[in-house]
């Protein structure tokens, strides 16, 4: 049938050009740990799937997780946006929290170790399986360099 | 072969009204394209309009529609929902399933043996037979009646479904395929070894068109810039990944910027997102193009696309792209028309959303660019050139 008669690169801006300055800044700013954060490890749960291949975006993104996992439930300001008895109203919250901190405290520290061991479980399986691909290749490499050298002695004699 | 001038096109769905997919919508253009033309086309369809229930909801018979000869058959009440359902879960999440497994499923898809019956006795009438999308039973059983004059227009994704063994065999047997771009056909070549000399690429044609890039924004007392996606809303289309991206780019740059939304289905976002989504449902092609035409981007999060038309339409009103880098279609449509750029990840998506806010000329210059392309490529005229040629190759 026909070929495609389609025009190749329309002139003027060149997108892979600035695309590709785009993953140049980007991959500076992982290194300096601007992306270092819990809402972009957040936004990402979605987009896991489309990153198998992205090795150094999977190392980042555990680090992300490292970062996020242990939660901390007394890091909110309490606050009251009532202008009336505002001040009131947030002494009262906070002896309300002051009191429920201990019950919630249990749940809070078990949701942290889960966390954590759920990190420390993925992290391992990554370098497990990384150090097994690696050993892989290293053979696969040392196979190819022999059956390379059986088939110049082959052609030589 | 001699000129193709009786042609069967068979699509699940009539697209009349505007509510139906993509294929259908491509198939119905085409089909009314080749009409004009002066070749004589008749159009099998089913009687569904619900892409949910397939319910018979239309009459059965034969009816003009424009420059068409529509005929309508009954999709087949006895379908085992519950069997395709069961066979569909297990493809879906991956698990092998058997050959008899496939069929069963194939089977209990969406079918119609009126229209087959139809194909086999009138068959013989038609010099190509165009069938698509892939992944129905209508377009796996019709492209079995007479496979050496049908050409498919698949719509062909790299997803699970494409991989069976079933789909091997039907694009091993027709005579051709029709894709819609070049990576689409890449994607048949690697999974089906297709020819290439079997092939065409032709896409849908697109009508040029000028937007006000101001009356939108003006019309909805809109101030702040916005993005915008127009579509189904759902996870295979990527929009609560958009809206996830959205808000965390909200969040960490301080940008005060909007997502204006057209289209079907619920959407997904963070509570905290949901004030700075203006969603329009479905709204008039000029209240869209206005939208697409004042927006800083229109950003297609999916990664499973075979064309692409809303991207083309925001390049017609002079918006550039924001699309996922997986997607190997929208991809190759930004690169080949320097249209949009591309975000492999959320640190990808925020880089390239601050430069098209903070740049304008780099806007205007990458929406001109893929305007250009569109006005080249998919202009009717190109793509009856590419359609006919491949026709009667």
């Amino acid at each position: 049938m026909s070929d495609p008669m389609f025009d190749i690169k329309a002139p003027g801006v060149d997108a892979e050009k600035l695309v590709a300055e785009i993953r140049a800044a980007t991959e500076q700013k992982l290194a300096a740990g601007v992306y270092a954060d819990a809402r972009i490890a957040r936004a990402e749960r979605l987009n896991l799937a489309h990153l198998r291949d992205a090795d150094e975006f999977l190392n980042f993104y555990l680090k992300c997780l490292r970062d996020a996992v242990f939660v901390d439930i007394s890091d909110f300001p309490i606050r009251e946006r009532r202008r009336f008895f505002g001040p009131a109203l947030v002494a009262l919250k906070k002896v309300i929290w002051g009191l429920l901190k201990f019950y919630t405290y249990r749940l809070w520290s078990q949701q942290n170790q889960v966390n954590g061991l759920l990190v420390t479980a993925v992290e391992g399986v990554d370098q497990k399986y990384a150090a097994k691909l690696q050993e892989l290749e290293r053979r696969i490499q040392t196979l190819e360099n022999q059956l390379a050298a059986a088939s110049k002695a082959g052609k030589g004699t | 072969m001699p000129r193709a001038d009786r042609i069967a096109f068979i699509a699940p769905r009539f697209a009349e009204g505007g509510t139906v997919g993509g294929a259908e919508t491509l198939l119905k253009n085409l089909a009314d394209h080749a009409a004009a033309a002066g070749r004589q086309v008749t159009f099998l369809t089913t009687c569904a309009q619900s892409h949910f229930s397939w319910e018979n909801t239309l009459p059965p018979g034969r009816r003009q529609i424009g420059r068409l000869d529509v005929h309508f058959f009954p999709v087949d009440p006895d379908r085992d929902v519950g069997e395709f359902l069961r066979v569909q879960a297990q493809i879906d999440r991956g698990v092998p399933v058997s050959a008899r497994d496939e069929v069963l499923w194939i089977q209990n898809s969406v079918n119609s043996r009126a229209l087959c019956d139809y194909l086999k006795a009138h068959g013989g009438e038609f010099d190509r037979i165009l069938a698509g999308p892939y992944l129905f039973g209508v377009t796996y059983h019709a492209a079995r009646v007479w496979p050496d004059k049908t050409l498919l227009v698949p719509c062909l994704h790299d997803e699970v479904f494409a991989y069976l063994g079933i789909m091997h065999g039907m694009f091993g047997s027709v005579a051709g395929c029709l894709f819609n771009s070049a990576p689409e056909r890449e994607l048949a070549r690697r999974l089906y070894a297709f020819p290439d000399a079997k092939s065409s690429v032709v896409g849908m044609g697109l009508d040029p068109f000028e937007a006000d890039p101001a009356a939108f924004a003006r019309r909805h007392k809109l101030a702040q810039p916005y993005v915008m996606y127009a579509g189904r809303r759902e996870a295979g289309k990527g929009t609560p990944l958009l809206c996830d991206y959205l808000h965390a780019f909200r969040e960490r740059t301080g940008r005060d910027l909007k997502l204006v939304c057209t289209g079907s289905g619920p959407i997904e976002a963070p509570p905290a997102l949901q004030e700075h989504i203006l969603d329009l449902g479905f709204v008039s092609e000029q209240e869209k193009r206005e939208a697409m035409a004042g927006a800083v981007a229109f950003v297609h999060p999916s990664v499973n696309e075979s064309f692409g038309i809303v991207l083309l339409e925001a390049w017609l009103a002079g918006t550039p792209g924001l699309v996922h880098a997986r997607s190997a279609v929208l991809r190759w449509q930004c690169a080949q028309s320097n249209g949009g750029l591309w975000f492999r990840h959320y640190p990808d998506f925020e880089e390239a959303l601050l430069r098209l806010l903070d740049d304008p000329p780099l806007r205007h210059a990458l929406g001109a660019a893929g305007r250009a392309y569109v006005r080249q490529n998919y202009a009717w005229p190109a793509v009856e050139q590419r359609l006919f040629a491949a026709l009667d190759a």
